[in-house]
Order: structure tokens, then sequence, then C-alpha cells
């Protein structure tokens, strides 16, 4: 092997330019978050400048609140139901999708995949009309119905890869020595996917925790967690309140994915060492 | 013994817990409440908002009857189809810096980088755990007249109290600066992966047969990594066509977009049968384009073999 001569993806010159733009891209992308971050503990009702002193007034008013702590309920209830539905329904498809040929897979795994590319917008109006010609009132259970329906690509687009990863001999092992699909199903591949479906829902649970554009059009009565916020936008003097909320909302959700991730390694390293420690045949 | 086991068995595709392929209940069962989840929430009122706009379905019982009228006046240059063809624009100018800002941060995480890549690309698609409307928020606190920057102008003195840049929120460059925003990380994400799984050993063959860094770049680097552009194009282009949400909030009268329109014919304006048509219209561009992205998509996969 030659001595590498010269690096050929990037020249000296180009690694600058390159560890600039990428320096620039991440301020861009920061300080605007950061921003709202000092606005949130400045003591002045307007988010402008000069600083005028540090204040947890905004934090503390958040939690005297009732009405935005009762939005903060209701976008859990909503998100923990839709996201397991999205968890399970996604199951049942990736299941099909990755363990079954049949026909018209093509045509199903486009149906169930399409929702990623439909405009929000579009996919709101249509309920808005459906349930309406449907006489079916709007509220909570509308919004989990249209949350499901934007989750289950996200859930079958996760438990997909995990499953075609998923060692099939340990489950036709099973099958041999006499268990039944749903026995196999139970003791071998739910364990060994746990970690995906705990990813799955995490990521359906946010985005519905998060979704606006159809919750909007058939909340009904409800107010969740994003359309409260965005009422409050109208009275400026509450922005900082607003703020406040958004980041402690912003700080719980890293924490929760990160947890979630560092879960999720910890457990494949565990399964991966115990599977190294079983001898060769 | 492994190999004998192999051998009884017929090399058949795996089937995993569910045993042999027994054709029916199994299957069915299993794909049939998604499938039905999405016929009836999505597929359905789909087909329905098609009713409405022929007028087959009106929202005054009584006025219904089937009709092209709104189509055609939709069609034959109504403002509407200004404003259809102002948000292509726009997704146009969104896509294509997202792409060319991106590209540079993909390439420097995938290729240089090395060691530090993941967590490096962590940093860059770390914003997107924050809520969606706070990053749009936070654009309104730094853009507006009373905002972060104009405040600061003030404060400085570079602009006089009382005389703000105005044209910085409430336009169409807010609208296309935000959304900017929220996509470059997801526009560096497909590019990433494409450029990741690059062979680097094609580049070293290229420098041994004297290609210079640009020429490997333009000949071997960047129609390798096509399919990620293209991917994330589709990802950039189709949902800001028909955004509605960052608009409404940063985009004023000058920023408005097509979602807007949809939107404020089932509000305020109480049109129905019109805005059934402009959102059919936009999902079945949105169905072609994806059509069309996805032929061009598997044309590439099996040129390059």
């Amino acid at each position: 092997m030659a001595a590498p001569l010269m690096d050929i993806a990037v020249s000296r010159n180009g690694r600058r330019v390159l560890n600039v733009w990428f320096a620039v891209l991440l301020v861009f992308l920061y300080t605007p978050l950061a921003l709202l971050l000092v606005f949130s503990f400045n003591d002045n009702n307007l988010p402008v400048f000069p600083l005028r002193g540090f204040t947890t007034d905004a934090y503390e008013a958040f939690a005297a609140n009732e009405e935005l702590r009762g939005s903060v309920v209701t976008s859990a209830k909503v998100a923990s139901v839709s996201s397991l539905l999205a968890v399970l329904l996604g199951l049942f498809a990736a299941i099909v999708l990755v363990r079954r040929h049949i026909v018209g897979k093509a045509a199903a795994s486009a149906l169930l995949l399409s929702p990623l590319v439909v405009p929000y917008i579009a996919l709101a109006i249509a309920l808005l009309v459906f349930f309406n010609e449907a006489s079916v009132s709007t509220g909570l259970s509308t919004i989990v119905m249209g949350h499901v329906v934007l989750s289950i690509p996200y859930t079958i687009l996760i438990l997909v890869p995990r499953l075609e990863r998923l060692d099939v001999r340990l489950e036709e092992a099973s099958r041999d020595l006499g268990a039944g699909a749903l026995q196999t199903f139970r003791l071998i591949t739910f364990p060994l996917i746990l970690p995906a479906l705990v990813s799955a829902y995490l990521v359906a649970f946010v985005l519905s925790f998060d979704e606006i554009v159809v919750a909007s059009f058939i909340a009904g009565d409800a107010t969740t967690f994003p359309l409260y916020l965005f009422s409050q936008l109208r009275f400026p003097t509450l922005l900082p309140q607003v703020i406040a909320v958004a980041c402690i909302v912003m700080a719980a959700s890293v924490l929760v994915l990160v947890g979630a991730e560092i879960a999720r390694r910890v457990a494949e390293r565990k399964l991966l060492g115990e599977q190294a420690a079983q001898p060769a045949p | 013994m492994a190999v004998e086991a192999e051998k009884i068995t017929p090399p058949e595709t795996a089937q995993g817990f569910l045993g042999r392929p027994r054709p029916g209940l199994v299957t069915t069962g299993l794909l049939a409440p998604p499938v039905l989840w999405l016929v009836v929430f999505f597929l359905v009122p789909v087909v329905l908002i098609f009713l409405y706009s022929v007028n087959v379905f009106a929202f005054f019982p009584g006025t219904q009857g089937f009709s092209l009228d709104a189509w055609e006046n939709f069609l034959d240059g109504s403002p509407f189809l200004d404003l259809f063809w102002k948000s292509i624009r726009m997704s146009l100018i969104v896509s294509v810096v997202s792409i060319v800002a991106a590209y540079p941060i993909a390439y420097y995480l995938a290729l240089v980088a090395s060691k530090r890549k993941y967590v490096l690309l962590l940093l860059i698609l770390a914003p997107f755990l924050v809520s969606y409307f706070l990053r749009i928020l936070a654009w309104k606190v730094i853009l507006g007249d009373q905002g972060v920057v104009n405040s600061f102008l003030f404060w400085t003195g570079i602009r006089a109290e009382g005389d703000p840049v105005s044209w910085l929120l409430y336009s169409q460059f807010t609208v296309i600066l935000t959304l900017i925003y929220v996509y470059v990380p997801f526009v560096a994400l497909p590019i990433f992966v494409s450029l990741e799984s690059l062979d680097r050993r094609l580049l070293e063959a290229a420098a041994d047969l004297g290609a210079s860094r640009w020429q490997a770049f333009r000949k071997v680097t960047l129609p390798l990594s096509l399919p990620g552009v293209i991917a994330a194009f589709i990802f950039v282009f189709i949902p800001t066509i028909g955004e509605y949400f960052t608009p409404l909030l940063v985009g004023g009268v000058d920023g408005t977009m097509f979602g807007n329109a949809i939107a404020d014919q089932f509000g305020q304006s109480l049109n129905w049968l019109n805005g059934s048509v402009l959102s059919f219209f936009l999902l079945a561009v949105v169905a072609v384009l994806m059509g069309v992205f996805a032929r061009f998509l598997t044309v590439r996969r099996v040129a390059t073999g």
C-alpha cells in the first residue's frame, strides 16, 4: 500500500472552508433558540434589546396558568393514545411487509407510507369534510384519528428495518420446538424488537404532541398545547410566558429522546453481548 | 447440525414466528387494521373532497349537482392559480437553497470529519427535537418591528427609533428564510447517507488515474450522491408547496401561500366547493410529482446497477 499522498476528498484549504461553513450553519441553527431562551429569562414583557435583568417570572406565571397546564395535559392524552394506536397498527403492517409475500404489497405500502408526503393542510381539510359528512362531532377523538394517520408511516419505517435485521432462525427454532405463533411472538420476537417499539412510540408521541395543522381544523372545543400557544400569540405581553413553556417542553423532549436513545443502545449492546457469548455451532 | 437443518427445511423466504406461509387469515388479519385505518381516515376523505369539488356533495343542502364549473374557474387564470405558482416558486427557492447549504455539510460529515461525524450529525439534527411552532416563533421574535434585530439596531443607533426595517417580518423573504431554517437539517440527512455509503476506493482510483479533486468530485462523488439529493429535494419541495402554518405566522399578506388560501376557503370564506377544488388540486400535484420522482429514482438505480 502506498502512503496516502493526498486526501482526494478535500484539500487543506477546502477543509478550512468546510469547517467555517459548518460553524456558520451551527450559528444559524442555534442562535434563534438561544435568543428565545435568553428572552424567557429577561425582565421585560417584550422580547427587545437591551436586556433588563434576570427573572423567572415567566416560568412562575406558567405554573400558575391553569388553562396552559390543561392544554399540556390534553396534548399528552392525545399523543399517548394516538402513538399507541400508531405503533400497534404500524407493527401489524411491518410484520406483513417484512415476512409475507402478498399480492398488492407495493400498493399497500404505498398507501401506508403516503401520509409522509401528503400536505398536512390537505389532510386536515379532508378530515374536516369527512367528519362533517359523517356527523361526527370533532374533539379529542378526531384529533387522535388524524394523528394516527400521520404517525403510521413513521412507526412502519422504524419497525421494518428492525424486523429485517432480526434473526428469523430464533423464531423458527421456537416454532420447531412446538411454540405457537402467538407464544413465539410474545417470548421471542417482542422482547427483541422492544427497543424499536419504544423509539417508534416516542417518535409518534412527539409528532402528535407538536402537531398543529391537522389539530387546528378538527379539534372542536379541545385545546391542545400548540393550539393554546397559537391562540396566546395575539397577546404580545404573554409572549415571554409562551416562550418559557416552549423552553420547558423543549428541554423535556430532548431529555426523553436522548434518554430513550441511550436506553435503546444499552439494550442492543446487551443483546449483542448475549449473542456473542453463545458458542458458535 | 445447522447445515442439515437448512437442508431439511425448504429454502423459502424467512417467515419467522408466523411459520410457513399459510395464505389467508393471519396475513389479512394483520394487514387489514392499518390499511382500513388509512382507507377510512385518508382515502375516503380524499375521495369526498373530490366529490365536493365537482359539486356532487355540497355544504348547503339542496345545491348539489355534478358540475365542473369550479374547476373551470380555477384553471382559467384565477388568482388562486397564480398563488399556486407563487407557492411553487417559493418552495423551489427553499429546496434549492437548503440543498446548496446542506450539501457541503453532508460532504464534510461523511468524507472529512471521520470519527466525530455522528456527534456532529446529531448536532445538526438536534433542532428537530425543538417544537416546530417554537422554531417559527423564534423568527417572529427576532425579525419583528419590535424584535431582536430591530431593537438591536435602535439600541446601537444604526437605525433611528421608530424607523424599523419592516420587510424583515411578514414578507415572502421571512417565509423563505424560516422554511430554510426548518428544513436544512432534514436535507442534510439523506445527502449524508448517500455520501457515507460512497466507496472511497472509487475516489482513490480517480486520483490514481490523474483526476484532480474537482474532477473526482464532479465525475464520481456528485453523480453517486444524486439519489440522496433527489430524496432531499422530495422531502422539502413537496411538503413546502402545501405549507400553511409558517406563512400564517410570519408571512403576512406578501408571504401568503396556497395552503393559506385553502384554509381560508374552509374558514372565513366558507366556500367548500372552491376549497375542495384547491385542496384536491394540491393532492393531485403531489401525487404526480411523487410518481415522477419515484420513476426517476428507480431508473437511476437500474442504470447504476
